[in-house]
Order: C-alpha cells, then sequence, then structure tokens
C-alpha cells in the first residue's frame, strides 16, 4: 500500500480547520448570552448617565417611582417590579398544586391510557403560541373576570385586571410545572416506593408521603423555572394587563402593569427617551429573574438538605 | 375501611387536577374554533390585509353570454355579475361575484397616482363604489352609489344605458392573511439558514471535540443560560446588536431580515440540544469502524455520524418552525408590527403571531380574524407536535 504523505497531510489540515470551525461556532453560541447582558446593560444604563442627550434620569427615582406616563416623562418603575413579583407569585400558588397533582395523576394514578392522553394534552398546551393564550385570555377570561366581579357588584376596565393576568400566568407556568414534576417524579428511587409499600403503606400513601417527598428538590427547580417564565411574559399578559399608570396594585379586579407589559406598551419611535427606558426596564426585568432564581435555589438548597 | 376513604379522596383530587388542563385546553380550542372557524376559507389565505381603493379605467367592449353555473344578477352584455351584501359596519353594498375572462372589467388600468397605467385585476367581492360610464349620446355620466342602488339595479343601468364604461372604482374586500404568510415563511428560512450551521456545529463541538476543560463548561453553560432569557429580551438585543448589521444589507428601519437573524439567536438552544440528543445516541462503534477504515475525524463526522442524526436535526428545525410561527415578543420589536401585503426581506411586517398582536391591540381588536389565525397556528403546531412524535418512534427503532 502506497501511502500519499501529501494526502494525508492535507486530511489533517482539513481536520484542524474543522475542529476549529466547530469550535468558533461554539464559542459564538455561547458568547450571545454575553452579548446580551452587555447590551442591554450598556444601553439600559445609559439614561441615568451624566451627559446622556435627551436628559438625566435619575436612578433612585426610576426604581422606586410610584408613577410610570410616558406621555409627562415619569418613568417609575418601583411599583411596577411590584406588581410583576405579585402577580408571578399568585399564578405559581394556582398553578403549582394543580400541576404537580396532574404530575403525580399522569405518572403514577391514572390508568395508561388516559395517561397518554394526559401527557398529550400537558405537551399541547406547552407549545401553543403565547400569542395564541392572549387572544383567550382577552376573549374568555376577561369575560369571567368582569362576570366575576359583577358579582360582587365591582366593575373593572372590561375585565383586564390583575386577577386576568394571573390566571392567565398560572394556565401558561402548568406545563412547565407539569412537566418538571413528571421528571423529578420519574427519578425517585424504586426501591424506596417498594420499602414503603412493604411496610403495609398503601399506594395511596405512598405517592403522597414517599414519591412525592422525595420529589420535592426537582419539583421546587420546575417551580423556579416556572416563575422565569411568568416573569418574562410578554405579549399575552399586556393583553390583559391594562397598564396602569401608578401603583401599585393589590386589588384583583383593577388594571395592572408588569415589566414587560410595560416595554411592550406604546412602542412606536425607535429613538429617544421613551425607546431607551425600556432597555431600563428590560435590565431591570434581567434583574428580577436573576435574584428571584438566586434566592430560591438558596431555598431550594435547604428544602433539599431537609429531605 | 377509613384509609381506604381516605386514599379515593386523594384520588379523585388528583383526577379533578388533572381535568383542569384538559379543560383548559378545550375551552382554548372551542373558543377559537367558534370564534374563527367561519373566517377560514381561501380567500383568507390568499388575499391582502389592507383595503385598496382602486380607480380603473376600462380599455374595451365586448358581448358576452352568461356562464352556466352563475347564480347571482349577471350584465350579459358586460360580462360581470354582482350581488348585494352586507358589511360588518351594517352597510349595504354592491360586491362582485364573477368577471368573465373577455370582460372589459378584465381589462382595467390604474388611475390612482403613482400607479399610473399599471393593469390591475377586480377581485371577486371587491365593493363597488361608483363608476362613469358613457351614455348613447355620449355623455360622461357619473354613477353614484345612491343611483346604483342594488345589483338587479345597476345591471339594468349598466345593460340598458351604458353604451361605454370610463372607470370604476372599487375597494377590495381586505382582511386576509397572505401578506403574513409569506413574511412568517421568510423568517423561518432566514433564521434556519444561519441558526442551523451555527447550532449544529456548535453540538459537534460539544459532543465529539469538547474535552472537561474549563472553557468547555463555560461553553455549556452559556448556551444553557440563552435558553433561559425571555424572548422580549433577545427583542431588545436584536435591535441593538444586529440592527447595525442589517444596515450594512441596505435596511432603514426595522426589518424582516433583522428579524430572522434576531429569531436564529433564539432557536440557536433548541437546535444545539437536539442536536446532541441525537448524536448522543449514535453507538460510538459507528465512529469506531470509520476511524479504524482510515477515515479522519471530519470525513467520519460529516459520512458516518451526521447521516445517521439526521432525525434529531428534523426534530429540531421542527421545533424551530413552531418556535418561529409563535414567536411575538422579540418580533415586535424587531419587525415591527406594521401587516405589510407585500412583504420583502428588507422591509418591515408581521408574522402570522405579529399580525394578532397588531389587530389585537389597535382601538377595536378583531376577535374573529385574531382567532382564525390563532387557529391556524395551532394547527400547525399540532402538526409538528406529531411530526416530532413519529420522527421520535422511527428515530429509537433504527439502531435497536
Amino acid at each position: 500500500m502506497v501511502i500519499d504523505k501529501k494526502r494525508v497531510k492535507q486530511n489533517k489540515t482539513i481536520d484542524k480547520i474543522f475542529k476549529y470551525l466547530f469550535m468558533a461556532m461554539a464559542i459564538l453560541s455561547a458568547s450571545f448570552i454575553v452579548i446580551i447582558v452587555l447590551f442591554v446593560f450598556s444601553k439600559g444604563i445609559s439614561p441615568f448617565l451624566p451627559g446622556y442627550e435627551h436628559g438625566q434620569v435619575d436612578f433612585i427615582s426610576f426604581i422606586c417611582g410610584s408613577i410610570y406616563r410616558q406621555d409627562e416623562g415619569i418613568y417609575g418603575v418601583g411599583f411596577i417590579i411590584i406588581n410583576t413579583l405579585i402577580s408571578a407569585f399568585f399564578a405559581l400558588i394556582l398553578s403549582f398544586p394543580i400541576s404537580v397533582l396532574t404530575a403525580l395523576f399522569i405518572t403514577k394514578i391514572a390508568p395508561k391510557a388516559l395517561s397518554v392522553i394526559m401527557q398529550n394534552v400537558t405537551e399541547l398546551l406547552a407549545s401553543v403560541p403565547s400569542i395564541v393564550y392572549g387572544v383567550f385570555a382577552s376573549g374568555v377570561i376577561t369575560k369571567m373576570v368582569n362576570n366575576l366581579a359583577a358579582s360582587f357588584g365591582v366593575s373593572t376596565y372590561g375585565g383586564s385586571s390583575l386577577l386576568a393576568v394571573v390566571l392567565l400566568l398560572a394556565i401558561m407556568i402548568f406545563p412547565t410545572l407539569t412537566s418538571m414534576s413528571i421528571t423529578a417524579i420519574n427519578a425517585v428511587d424504586k426501591d424506596l416506593e417498594n420499602a414503603s409499600l412493604a411496610l403495609g403503606a398503601t399506594r395511596t400513601q405512598t405517592n403522597f408521603k414517599v414519591v412525592l417527598i422525595s420529589a420535592k428538590s426537582g419539583i421546587f427547580a420546575g417551580a423556579i423555572l416556572g416563575l422565569g417564565r411568568a416573569f418574562g411574559e410578554a405579549t399575552a399578559v399586556a393583553m390583559v394587563a391594562g397598564n396602569k399608570m401608578f401603583g401599585p396594585t393589590f386589588n384583583p379586579f383593577d388594571i395592572t402593569r408588569t415589566l414587560t407589559s410595560t416595554m411592550l406598551a406604546g412602542l412606536k419611535e425607535t429613538t429617544g427617551l421613551d425607546y431607551d427606558i425600556r432597555f431600563s426596564v428590560g435590565l431591570v426585568l434581567i434583574v428580577v429573574i436573576f435574584l428571584s432564581n438566586y434566592v430560591l435555589n438558596l431555598v431550594k438548597k435547604r428544602v433539599g438538605n431537609n429531605a | 375501611m377509613s384509609r381506604k376513604v381516605k386514599d379515593n379522596i386523594l384520588n379523585i383530587i388528583t383526577y379533578i387536577a388533572s381535568a383542569f388542563s384538559v379543560v383548559v385546553l378545550g375551552a382554548i380550542v372551542i373558543y377559537l374554533v367558534s370564534n374563527g372557524l367561519k373566517l377560514i376559507d381561501i380567500h383568507l389565505l390568499t388575499s391582502d390585509y389592507n383595503v385598496a381603493t382602486e380607480n380603473a379605467a376600462v380599455v374595451e367592449t365586448y358581448e358576452y353570454e352568461k356562464p352556466s353555473k352563475h347564480d347571482g344578477i349577471y350584465s350579459e352584455v358586460w360580462g360581470i355579475g354582482f350581488k348585494d351584501i352586507e358589511t360588518k359596519h351594517k352597510t349595504k353594498e354592491i360586491a362582485v361575484t364573477y368577471v368573465d375572462e373577455k370582460s372589459p372589467f378584465n381589462h382595467l388600468y390604474s388611475l390612482v397616482a403613482g400607479n399610473n397605467d399599471k393593469e390591475v385585476n377586480i377581485e371577486t367581492e371587491s365593493i363597488v363604489k361608483n363608476m362613469y360610464y358613457l351614455d348613447d349620446a355620449g355623455n360622461k355620466i357619473f354613477l353614484s352609489k345612491v343611483m346604483m342602488k342594488d345589483a338587479s339595479n345597476l345591471v339594468k343601468i349598466l345593460d340598458n344605458d351604458a353604451k361605454s364604461i370610463v372607470s370604476i372604482n372599487y375597494q377590495s374586500m381586505g382582511g386576509g392573511i397572505r401578506g403574513s404568510l409569506i413574511t412568517t415563511l421568510y423568517l423561518i428560512l432566514v433564521s434556519l439558514l444561519i441558526a442551523l450551521p451555527i447550532g449544529i456545529s456548535s453540538a459537534i463541538y460539544l459532543e465529539e471535540y469538547a474535552s472537561k476543560s474549563k472553557i468547555n463548561s463555560l461553553i455549556k453553560q452559556g448556551i444553557d443560560t440563552l435558553s433561559g432569557v425571555p424572548s422580549i429580551i433577545y427583542g431588545l438585543m436584536g435591535v441593538s446588536v444586529l440592527f447595525p448589521i442589517t444596515k450594512l444589507f441596505g435596511a432603514t428601519s426595522t426589518s424582516i431580515l433583522l428579524g430572522g437573524l434576531t429569531l436564529a439567536i433564539i432557536l440557536l438552544p433548541t437546535i444545539i440540544s437536539s442536536t446532541k440528543e441525537a448524536l448522543l445516541v449514535v453507538p460510538q462503534s459507528l465512529r469506531d469502524g470509520s476511524l479504524s477504515l482510515g477515515a479522519t475525524k471530519s470525513q467520519t463526522i460529516f459520512k458516518v455520524v451526521l447521516p445517521s442524526c439526521i432525525n434529531g436535526i428534523l426534530t429540531g428545525v421542527l421545533l424551530s418552525i413552531g418556535r418561529v410561527i409563535g414567536e411575538s415578543a422579540a418580533l415586535i420589536y424587531t419587525t415591527s408590527t406594521v401587516i405589510n401585503d407585500f412583504p420583502t426581506l428588507l422591509s418591515q411586517g408581521t408574522s402570522l403571531s405579529l399580525m394578532i398582536w397588531s389587530i389585537m391591540s389597535g382601538e377595536q381588536p378583531n376577535f374573529e380574524l385574531a382567532s382564525a389565525i390563532s387557529l391556524i397556528i395551532l394547527v400547525i403546531v399540532l402538526i409538528i407536535n406529531l411530526s416530532v412524535k413519529f420522527i421520535g418512534k422511527k428515530f429509537t427503532k433504527s439502531f435497536n
């Protein structure tokens, strides 16, 4: 056999080229997260720096402010942060028990055929785009909220309200919570279950007292992920939030304003303070998601240790 | 006994809990079908959204026979059919039902300023606003809406009095989604064209090359974090980082190209993870076999490994298409919310989802059209879901 040395060398160079090409692409993919944070940070921080072309904004009154009026140039996001936290947490509280029970139903309780159907329903709900949820929310949920409010003798702004946002978000984070819970429950050691059954516990007791408790760390991770979704959800929320100009909103039938709905409200021009301030709001959103993730992960560690 | 009752109660609670999701999905489908289904037809898919008023002149005249299947009111002299309709705003109008191939109304040229001498076609369902015709004496007569009265009266006037027709002013029905469909296709093409090579290469690097070094775990972490970023943040990134790039191609404002580029980055985590999963399943023996036969590593990757994980890549592509169709928040910032019936790569435009946003955020939200488009999106998503499942099943079979 004759070995063509030139060819071997050529092949080696080609190999090297491809290796570095693949590597470059991987680095490029990973660098986008850095680019996103850097650019949103630098653009978001610019209105607070001295010498900003459209007039410097005071950072403290921006972050603590309780009035947000584009038309008057007053930008305070303090109450918006509170609104965002409220709507997301209540959505989580509503959605959490339902999705954990659904996950338990799918994995342990349901007959095989029903379990497959339920799994498909959950997957389909997960793939429904947020804008479709938005249409549903502004067509159905707002009407429900309006009727509910009317039965209390309260009038709403056509149903757009904090309650509508909470219900919408609860529906939207349900698939995430459920699928994460399913993964967590499936990961529970079979021996634990068998031990519980052998000790005389019933199937149901085992499911609720052994399986769910052992899966709590994974379920909690799902809750963190779902909360992140709820914070970042934009178009659907903007369709039913109503964009209140001051706050915070505690009345469930009153309109509200979240960070994302603020970023989308009245977007017309692509220059000027009103546009740049959206980057600042986006930056606040990133910080809120990051901080809540961090805090909840600390909590999760505690929960996990106690298991 | 009490233990059994307790157990049953707990079990029933899980049944009730899981009924919620079925109810929600059912409610969504029922709402969309009851509101939107009646709008979905070929006209919706093929026509413009914006109403166009056209003032067009007629070129020549013939005589025509009535088409055998026409059931409306028909002018045999002019080869055009009309009917009376009631619009959404409860006004009575006369709409065109049929235009003969040889009818003078099929040979119109536009009189609208800036559109001079352009040939236009009167679409069926267009609403007739007014007309000018010449009578026997050669007088130019204006036929207003009031004078037309209804379809049969219009035909009577046309057949008896009009010697030749000078011009017709009509309005297309509008409300179609053709422009948004084309924009969505553009977005899918642009984003996949960019995201696929980058995403697949990244996955290959991570699975086939990357050793356990600090840099590589950083790369992995970076890509993982990317999937958790809310899409509205991608929109901000798009206008600030990618806009200068589209400027190089001649874009002056936000554009479909910019939206496509932004979407490409949104798609990266999806494509990378589905390719990675597929690469993981390819048996190591395949790679070893190829290498021991003397193939180089890059040859092995391109000719052995990649072909055997084509299913995983296909799954990634399908999921990506679903994501592009459903994406709205990022696109509001990058492609604008102006519904454009004639989109080009460098113009503004709306995808299907964005069109929903656009018609819902106006003064009078159009629930019916929004539901119709949502229904279309939902059907596409369902088809994608089923195909992904189908591919997944075939995929697991092929290596067992």
